[in-house]
């Protein structure tokens, strides 16, 4: 008798659904391979329509055709743009500038302090890697443009599947910056964008305390709870004051999203 | 008369690669327009030891660090995209084998920059503060890293920033979608770091999956983001970025992706991957027949091919091309 059963839509679809949320109209916004592209394009589709979009790849003005792209230079997203410059461009002029109101990044790991590791898992106690460096038991994607949204956007958005391996309580390797070690961190290093807005899951949503810049509970979605939240996290998760549930997703942003998401990548899990 | 660079793809291997140099492509991002056919070579040629300095990880990184042709690589990304991890440089890194050095994307690009302008170096405000600045591959003993991405102060304001590290590269291969005989070239699509890096190599190859004539390159000058004055050759090689896609020209080949990937996630799957998909062909029609013919014309059916309606007119045939490659003087000199 799972409550999810009842729900119109997967978690993923919720979680890209709360995500679009945080697009608003008119912004200057810059999305990654994947779900974080569905995301973006589904509140461009939904409650954002003039969102000045763009890929790390420098491809402008463009929207995917013919399934999700493969990657944020291919055929899929380069048949209908309006121009195609570079990454010195998109991620130099309009990102580490300070000029993007807003990202999506993924993240393999994520601590308490909103720092993600794509880097690499390492073995050994907490998975520190120690004073010398060592290759890793698993090597994942790397850096690529998260690192440059992640001090570059004005805020951002993190995307990540809700599972106590993900939710640690320092990730081994910060390949982008949250916020550090807490509180003033970032000021201290002089970034220019101000951080991580949100950390969007597929079982809720956690925001930043403006103070010590720790991530709180900040709601749970209709198929959820504080609990099931609690019990999926790494650290000793705490629960703002202020937290709720999040709404459904209306009728007309699941039909904006599964436009988006044609070939139903988020409904497969 | 502009001269003719062209050169056939194994001489240009022949002619400006060693064992251990510094070699440079990747500059079109993980799926897309990669001089792809140029690794192949490399491995048919038996080179080993390179340093790699890719901007984002390729099917051909991907392949070199399998077959342990790589022993450094420097990478702004190194994943596939939405294809996923790459399991023959996961491999290669998880053994040891291959020093990774990471930097972010936009990092890659500034180093680049700071090579095509023999800056000292190039400050940065991205990479500071994390692990990419703390951590070294290539100096794994030193933790905070000293000299990867050393902390400096801006003398205007005072702030302390990141020192990027120039890249000059001893060869570039880049992958276009279409050049003159003298190395005039046109890229559709994004260009991601191409221009950057044609500019920091101490030599480039273009690889271009079609040739025009010069008066194409007269006609959109605007467009020639790459120029002949700074290209040492060229190699005409259709579907040279396969399995990756070339936009204006062929898509990303799906099944043979996928395929290439699962291969390169073990010793025998990459040495089985190497006969069937490195040693077999002799010429560009061989490549081709193995790619399938068939699927030769599935993949040029793409959505962007409109993208080279301007340009179509002045595209030179296969033969001709074949002839002027036997005559140019960079083929007979030795």
């Amino acid at each position: 008798m799972s409550a999810a059963q009842a729900l119109p839509c997967t978690r993923q679809e919720m979680m890209a659904i709360a995500t679009g949320r945080e697009i608003r109209d008119g912004e200057l916004a810059i999305f990654g391979v994947g779900l974080s592209m569905l995301a973006g394009y589904f509140a461009q589709a939904h409650h954002a329509p003039n969102v000045r979009a763009m890929t790390e790849g420098g491809i402008y003005g463009a929207e995917p055709v013919g399934g999700l792209p493969w990657g944020i230079e291919c055929n899929r997203i380069s048949s209908n743009a309006t121009s195609f410059t570079s990454c010195l461009d998109a991620l130099g002029c309009l990102v580490a500038s300070g000029r993007c109101d807003v990202g999506i990044i993924g993240a393999a790991q994520v601590d308490r302090f909103g720092n993600v590791n794509t880097t690499g898992i390492w073995d050994g106690e907490d998975g520190h890697i120690g004073d010398s460096y060592r290759q890793p038991k698993t090597r994942l994607t790397g850096a690529g443009g998260a690192n440059d949204i992640a001090c570059g956007a004005k805020r951002y958005v993190i995307m990540l599947n809700h599972e106590p391996k993900r939710f640690v309580n320092k990730v081994s390797y910060v390949t982008s910056p949250g916020y550090l070690d807490g509180g003033d961190a970032r000021d201290r290093h002089g970034f220019i964008g101000g951080g991580p807005a949100a950390i969007i899951t597929t079982l809720g949503i956690l925001r930043p305390d403006p103070l010590t810049r720790e991530f709180l509970l900040d709601a749970w979605f209709p198929f959820s709870s504080v609990e099931e939240i609690l019990g999926n996290t790494g650290w000793d998760l705490k629960v703002s004051p202020d937290a709720h549930v999040v709404a459904d997703p209306t009728p007309s942003e699941l039909a904006a999203l599964r436009r988006v998401d044609a070939t139903g990548m988020l409904r497969r899990s | 008369m502009s001269r003719n660079k062209l050169i056939s793809l194994s001489e240009a291997v022949r002619r400006y690669t060693w064992d251990g140099m510094q070699y440079a492509s990747g500059a079109a991002l993980p799926v897309g327009s990669d001089a792809i056919v140029f690794g192949r070579e490399l491995l048919r040629q038996n080179r080993r030891n390179l340093h790699s300095i890719f901007h984002c990880n390729t099917q051909q990184l991907n392949l070199l660090a399998a077959a342990g042709a790589t022993t450094h690589a420097e990478c702004g990304f190194t994943g596939l995209e939405v294809f996923g991890f790459a399991n023959g440089l996961r491999r290669a890194v998880e053994s040891g084998d291959l020093a990774l050095e990471d930097y972010s994307n936009l990092a890659m690009a500034l180093r680049l920059l700071g090579g095509a302008l023999r800056l000292p170096f190039v400050p940065a405000t991205v990479n500071i503060g994390s692990d990419l600045q703390h951590r070294s591959a290539f100096a794994p003993d030193e933790y905070p890293a000293a000299d990867k991405i050393p902390a400096v102060t801006d003398p205007f304001s005072g702030r302390t920033v990141g020192a990027l590290r120039p890249l000059e590269p001893d060869l570039a291969a880049i992958h276009v979608t279409l050049a003159d005989p003298a190395g005039n070239a046109i890229m559709l699509g994004t260009e991601w770091s191409r221009y950057e890096l044609s500019r920091a190599a101490k030599r480039v190859v273009l690889i271009a999956d079609a040739i025009v004539d010069d008066a194409c390159i007269r006609q959109y000058p605007n467009l020639v983001r790459i120029p002949d004055i700074i290209v040492e050759a060229v190699v005409y090689w259709p579907f040279g970025a396969w399995p990756q896609g070339s936009p204006g020209m062929y898509d990303v080949d799906e099944e043979h992706m996928k395929a290439m990937n699962t291969a390169l996630a073990t010793v025998a799957g990459t040495q089985a991957y190497i006969e069937s998909f490195v040693e077999p062909y002799t010429d560009i029609d061989a490549y081709l027949d193995l790619i399938g013919r068939d699927k030769v014309a599935a993949l040029s059916q793409t959505s962007t091919g409109f993208l080279l309606d301007p340009y179509r007119q002045w595209i030179k045939p296969h033969a001709e091309v074949l002839s002027l490659i036997a005559e140019s003087t960079l083929e007979t000199a030795q």
